[in-house]
């Protein structure tokens, strides 16, 4: 019996794509196939959520929080 | 404690509410001398916060609460003062007016002959731009520097900020609201709103009536205004500290008199002998003047001062003891007291000979920037801000040969320290014997009744039990009047640390220099209250255009993080991260790519990275020189040298403590690698490494200074944050997301993915444990490393150094101190069996002598280890 899973392809930088492993690395429930450095293929139903959570990264990665009041 | 009587005019007892060891650690930073390795050998290097006692810290804490109140207040001030223009603004609405919220100043209506006139304003902040490009500009900039304190300066549209300290400043150089209203009205494109109006007239009203002057030794209440001195004496609190039959009204001197030594003015009045050169006539907006009604504004501006100064002046004395508690009442009722120093009549303390060499000239924004602090033949105490290399230590050196006093220098290490001494022998005339240092190695004094003294922070505000030959030193310091107190480099010293030095020396007047007057946090507001207002700021761009320092590109370089790299830093701890975004092989091949580049062109080039680990691994791969923390003295001796002098060399490794304080004018191009986080400081310093490159006005030339940035890290944000300062400043930074043929760099590493990967697993193998931090000592040329090296010596080596080190005289400063003495003591007590075994050593063969050192070596090193 063959089971089908609808997913999307995504094109990226590596870079967002290593976040986006970084991310499914925690349940396995976004990645159906990872293709290559620029490609992925993820679960369709997953993809808002998966876009929402990138952006909270994104925003981490720009706006660290500052460890210096002024340390000198 | 003796008693503060010589606190700036505002908020005197303003620290920084930081108290205890964190504050020690904050100044620690690469200007500030604290080292691990020489807390022995002086008294000074060491953590000021231990020994502090514990009633002094609560007085510290509770003032820096006041103080920080008293800055609160001030910004409440402006906020309170917007409402009355939300009527008129509600009148002019249509469509696109929400789109501009507060922002929509379209009330302002604009003056027929607007494009005539350089200025805008934004009443709510009372931020003012101005139009560059503006025929005017040049005498609006004249005037906006004197009331406001530029934000922003790029090519065509910069920004000031009218805030109470600038206004106080205005006023202390003898501007009256009156003028500053009408001058500003006329600059406007719009006709002067009515808030801004009213703040400045808030502002103007309470500042500089008041002046606390010190003559002969007294302090005297002093006013133009006869009537504010009557509001003064009917305080219940003032009134009664007044000394009895004490009021004079007296002429004010006049500001004709003084000339700066060094200017061109000065040449003249040697020769001609003539004393009545009036300062404000060489206000250079009035040479060029282009349009005839702004040169008359400016004359009338003159002449306003010079009425100024004829007026009567009315005083009362108060005594000694009361100057604080007055002071603090003055700053309670609203009249903040302005300090100044009529030096020329101070009879009581003697004069010193000292007078700036004949050859010596001064340049212009060195001139202008002193007129402002000698602006009514008086000297006032505040801050000048020039950029690094532009001659901040001449404006020191000038103003003490202006005041010819007593005068107390003191900078942030024992290296400056010597620096300012020289520098006071190159350019002034005076006798070697009247300038003394003061450091923990040397205490020497002045002979003759006055003269200079030079020291460091640290050892004038050591409060822990002190030698004795520096604690006499520091009896001496205090119990002296000195003329003016130098304070170099104001940004990184804590404002507790000034109000020490502040409280335990006494100086008419103070100024304090710098380069990049900014703190992550918001301390420096504190500063305006502890050393007086900021004085006068140099325009970056402009000095390098004159030629006085060098022309820079900035760039920052984007280097993309390969895949592995990238995965593994997003399960990074923050340290490692660091490490991570540093170690970037593609930044690596950039930075190789780079070097090439210049070193063919002909550049000296430094590379600053704060990550140790990464400095390390980059200059050993590139085969390139380096410096860090943990390099002795002699080894940075020789390859500063070499770098300077050997052609072969042309590449630099720094970490951090190079900074500041490092002179290379040879160096013409900075690549930057790892940094601070969002330090806009340290991005300011390390570019002013370059600024004095020696072939700065060679046709065409350019230094060059790259920050390489790991793409998608945290660094992209910091890097940003970082070139706020230098962007304000004027510079443009370019990106480049790509280097040209960078892939056909001969041994380009870590070109093959095989590499990349070996790289990274050695990079986390290696940092698993933690990296090592940098071990900040003194500064680049501080003493280190000595005991660390003991344990590997080897064969024959060549040092520099005095005969004095080789016999262990150097060493004897251990047993000078009585600090350790627990310690010394148990030791002895330990290697008691050791002095009989040392005294049998003595007949021993020499070889056998040899081991038994070598052994003794290697049980300190452990010893020092275990510590």
């Amino acid at each position: 019996m063959v089971r089908a899973i609808r997913g999307v392809l995504i094109e990226c930088e590596p870079a967002i794509k290593s976040i986006i492993v970084h991310l499914d690395s925690i349940n396995h429930d976004f990645i159906i196939e990872d293709l290559d450095d620029h490609h992925l293929v993820v679960k369709e139903n997953m993809v808002q959520i998966l876009k929402q959570k990138l952006e909270d990264r994104l925003r981490e990665t720009y706006r660290p929080e500052e460890p210096l009041a002024d340390s000198d | 404690m003796p008693p503060k009587r010589k606190a700036p005019p505002v908020g005197a007892q303003a620290p920084a509410p930081k108290a205890g060891r964190t504050s020690a650690m904050s100044t620690s930073g690469p200007a500030t001398p604290r080292s691990l390795d020489d807390s022995n050998l002086s008294d000074a290097d060491e953590d000021l916060d231990d020994d502090i006692p514990e009633e002094q810290k609560k007085k510290e804490d509770l003032l820096s609460k006041e103080a920080d109140e008293f800055v609160r207040k001030f910004s409440a001030i402006k906020r309170g003062l917007n409402k009355q223009d939300d009527a008129e603004r509600l009148r002019h609405y249509d469509a696109a007016t929400p789109y501009f919220k507060k922002k929509d100043f379209s009330y302002l209506p604009l003056k027929p002959d607007h494009y005539n006139r350089p200025l805008w304003i934004d009443p709510n902040t009372q931020t003012i731009v101005l139009e560059r490009f503006n025929p005017l500009s040049e005498q609006a900039t004249d005037f906006l520097i004197t009331i406001a304190e530029p934000r922003s300066r790029p090519t065509f549209l910069h920004e000031y900020v009218m805030t109470t300290h600038s206004l106080y400043a205005a006023v202390s150089v003898g501007l009256r609201p009156k003028d500053i209203i009408n001058t500003l009205d006329r600059f406007l494109k719009t006709p002067l709103p009515a808030s801004t109006r009213e703040y400045i007239e808030t502002c103007t009203k309470s500042y500089g009536k008041v002046k606390l002057v010190l003559k002969n030794n007294k302090y005297y209440v002093e006013s133009v205004d006869a009537q504010m001195l009557q509001i003064l004496l009917n305080d219940p609190v003032i009134g009664k500290l007044r000394v009895q039959g004490t009021d004079t009204t007296s002429s004010a001197p006049k500001m004709g008199g003084l000339v700066i030594p060094g200017t061109q003015n000065a040449a003249g009045v040697r020769q001609a002998n003539l004393v009545d050169g009036p300062v404000a006539e060489k206000k250079p907006g009035d040479q060029d003047a282009a349009a005839a009604n702004e040169a008359d504004l400016f004359a009338n501006l003159n002449e306003e001062d010079d009425d100024d100064d004829k007026e009567n002046v009315h005083a009362f004395e108060i005594a000694d003891s009361s100057v604080e508690t007055v002071q603090k009442r003055c700053l309670d009722i609203g009249y903040p007291m302005l300090e100044e120093y009529d030096f020329r009549n101070d009879d009581i303390n003697p004069n010193l000979e000292i007078d700036l060499r004949p050859n010596t000239q001064i340049r212009p924004y060195q001139e202008k920037s002193l007129s402002k602090m000698f602006g009514n033949g008086r000297a006032k105490s505040g801050i000048i801000v020039l950029p690094c290399g532009a001659g901040k230590t001449l404006v020191g050196i000038t103003a003490a040969c202006t005041i010819k006093k007593g005068v107390i220098v003191l900078c942030t290490s024992s290296m400056s320290v010597v620096q300012w001494r020289q520098e006071f022998l190159k350019w002034s005339n005076i006798n070697p014997d009247d300038i003394a240092i003061f450091t923990a190695e040397s205490k020497n004094r002045f002979q003759g009744s006055t003269g200079i003294i030079v020291t460091t922070y640290s050892m004038v505000t050591n409060s822990r039990e002190r030698s004795h030959d520096s604690k006499k030193m520091m009896d001496f310091l205090r119990g002296r009047e000195w003329g003016l107190m130098l304070l170099d480099e104001v940004h990184v010293v804590p404002a507790e640390m000034f109000r020490r030095v502040i409280s335990s020396i006494k100086s008419h007047a103070k100024l304090g220099l710098t380069a990049t007057l900014l703190r992550e946090d918001d301390r420096i507001s504190h500063l305006n209250f502890l050393i007086g207002p900021k004085l006068y700021e140099a325009n970056w761009m402009e000095l390098s255009q004159q030629g006085h320092i060098a022309k820079v590109q900035c760039a920052e370089v984007w280097c993309p993080m390969p895949t592995e790299f990238y995965d593994e830093y997003l399960r990074a701890n923050a340290r490692m991260k660091r490490t991570l975004y540093a170690m970037n092989p593609r930044k690596f091949q950039a930075c190789q790519y780079l070097i090439n580049y210049h070193e063919a062109r002909g550049d000296k080039i430094i590379v600053f990275s704060d990550e140790l680990y990464s400095l390390k691994q980059y200059a050993l791969k590139l085969k390139k020189v380096f410096i860090y923390g943990g390099t002795s003295q002699a080894e940075r001796m020789q390859v500063l040298e070499n770098f300077q002098h050997n052609p072969e060399v042309n590449t630099l490794f720094l970490s951090k403590i190079g900074d500041t304080s490092l002179d290379l004018p040879e160096a013409t191009c900075l690549i930057q690698i790892s940094s601070h986080f969002g330090s806009r400081r340290q991005e300011a310093q390390r570019l002013g490494r370059i600024l004095r490159a020696k072939r700065r006005n060679d046709e065409g030339f350019n230094a060059f200074f790259y920050s390489l940035v790991s793409k998608d890290t945290q660094e992209m944000y910091y890097s940003s944050k970082r070139q706020a300062f230098l962007v304000d400043q004027g510079y443009a930074f370019k990106v480049i997301t790509h280097l040209a043929n960078i892939e056909q760099t001969p041994d380009l590493a870590f070109s093959t993915p095989q590499e990349v990967r070996e790289l990274l697993q050695r990079t986390l193998v290696d940092n698993e444990k933690g990296a090592e931090e940098d071990v900040e000592t003194d500064d680049l040329f501080g003493r280190t490393g000595r005991k660390k090296k003991a344990g590997a010596l080897s064969g024959v080596r060549r040092t520099a150094g005095m005969l004095s080190e080789l016999s262990g005289g150097q060493d004897m400063a251990y047993i000078e101190q009585n600090k350790a003495a627990n310690r010394a003591l148990k030791q002895q007590g330990a290697g008691g069996g050791k002095s009989s075994k040392a005294a049998a050593m003595a007949e021993k063969s020499s070889f056998f002598k040899k081991i038994e050192r070598e052994k003794e070596k290697s049980r300190a090193a452990a010893r020092a280890a275990r510590q």
